[in-house]
């Protein structure tokens, strides 16, 4: 937490904490009050994964985080892929994998990706991730092919 | 209109006194979060107001003269990262890794496991096997209990109102392990879960076993039939046998008595290789 008081940046944005009541979740600054809708709400349990983000560079639950607990911080949603450099390659992961059904658990899933690229760097072995990526859950269970864009991560440039 | 007032105190002693001053009104502590807000949205509880420990410098870890202090509001993933922990108290690192997902454990913390005290919590049975004792912190002063003394029942325990969990202290590093058995690997409530420890001096072993309620519950009489050091075939199956029939087990919708009875022997038999294996 290395920002200004009062305030929590969300991608390019700007939230005034004045502004948000003191029980918002984080899910809904994001996707009413800011109208970022790429961010799913699936369960609201801390159960699926579908609402994960980036906060400071690691993933959490936002349907189980208070906006205000975030004071200072920096959140990174899905749609700050185009500027985010592991955002951005898992994306091209699940891509290249064709590693999608409906596509509703997607975005937390390369959120989640990301994250884990970003905690343990190239280090991480597909088998590491695959293991972190398991607090989100794909409906459609389409699970082989989530296996293979964490698989085929290496294959395009990072 | 907020459902609640939110406050984040910046020293123990504003939180305290926070508290206090909510003393009589529903008042709601908040560490990371991921448990009492689910409890808010079912219902279990209403608070008016919530004091956040975000902003109190409690997010620490502390190895000195071989005891591990881990301060309440840590979150589980930066202790599980802690390359000592994994190493030095195994059972543990197995334990945290039990919690949740990557993304729940960035947010949720010890101390709001510990504070919740829930009868299926996955830290309440290695930090008992540990012999770990909390830290609590209020208007008189501070104080140190047993995590065995300070967890009373499911949801209960010792701290009083206007109480805060300052740290917990894990005195040694010991050979240990700490294994479930549920459907699903993360996100999941673990049927039956099992720790157990050995102390290195005294080579005596520790186990709990957890997922039943009321409460996580050290078998002192599974770890003698453990006896000293590494156990012989026959008093392996003495203890596993003894732990399937020592606690009260009862059914649910995650597995019938008979299931659980069955789990903890396996289970035993299993975390004591286990721990026998971080050992060497």
């Amino acid at each position: 937490m290395t920002g200004p008081a009062g305030v929590l940046r969300v991608n390019a944005a700007s939230i005034d904490l004045a502004t948000v009541p003191a029980d918002e979740r984080l899910l809904d600054t994001v996707r009413w009050r800011l109208g970022l809708k790429g961010t799913k709400e699936g369960c609201r349990t801390g159960d699926c994964g579908a609402c994960s983000v980036l906060v400071d560079d690691r993933t959490v639950l936002s349907c189980l985080t208070l906006t205000h607990e975030l004071e200072g911080a920096r959140v990174t949603t899905i749609e700050g892929a185009p500027m985010d450099p592991e955002l951005e390659r898992a994306r091209a992961a699940f891509q290249r994998a064709g590693a999608l059904q409906c596509g509703y658990c997607t975005p937390g899933f390369v959120v989640a990706l990301a994250g884990l690229l970003k905690e343990r760097g190239t280090a991480a072995t597909p088998e590491e991730l695959l293991d972190g990526l398991q607090g989100n859950l794909c409906r459609c269970t389409g699970y082989a092919a989530i296996a293979r864009a964490v698989a085929g991560l290496s294959e395009a440039p990072p | 209109m907020a459902h609640f007032e939110l406050v984040a105190p910046r020293t123990a002693e504003e939180a305290v006194a926070e508290l206090r001053a909510a003393s009589g009104t529903s008042v709601g502590v908040l560490a990371g979060g991921s448990d009492l807000l689910i409890d808010i949205d079912e219902g279990r509880v209403a608070p008016t107001r919530i004091v956040s420990l975000r902003r109190l410098p409690w997010r620490t870890l502390d190895w000195t003269g071989g005891a591990l202090t881990i301060g309440s509001t840590l979150p589980l993933r930066t202790l599980e990262d802690d390359p000592d922990v994994r190493r030095r108290l195994p059972g543990l690192w197995q334990a945290i890794r039990a919690v949740g997902s990557v993304a729940l454990r960035h947010r949720a913390t010890l101390g709001g496991n510990l504070g919740r005290a829930a009868p299926s919590s996955d830290l309440i049975p290695i930090l008992l096997a540990l012999d770990a004792e909390v830290e609590l912190i209020g208007a008189e002063g501070t104080r140190r209990l047993p995590v065995d003394r300070f967890v009373l029942a499911s949801r209960r325990t010792a701290l009083r109102p206007a109480e805060l969990i300052r740290s917990i202290r894990i005195p040694e590093a010991r050979p240990s392990a700490f294994l479930w058995q549920r459907v699903r690997p993360a996100n999941d409530i673990s049927q039956i879960a099992v720790a157990v420890a050995r102390s290195p001096g005294a080579r005596a072993w520790s186990v709990a076993v957890g997922g039943i309620p009321p409460r996580s519950v050290l078998l002192p009489r599974v770890a003698e039939a453990l006896g000293h050091g590494s156990p012989t075939p026959a008093a392996l199956d003495r203890a596993a046998d003894l732990a399937s029939r020592e606690v009260a087990i009862v059914a649910d919708r995650r597995a019938s008595g008979e299931y659980r009875r069955h789990l903890i022997g396996t289970l035993l038999r299993r975390a004591v290789a286990s721990a026998e294996a971080a050992r060497s």
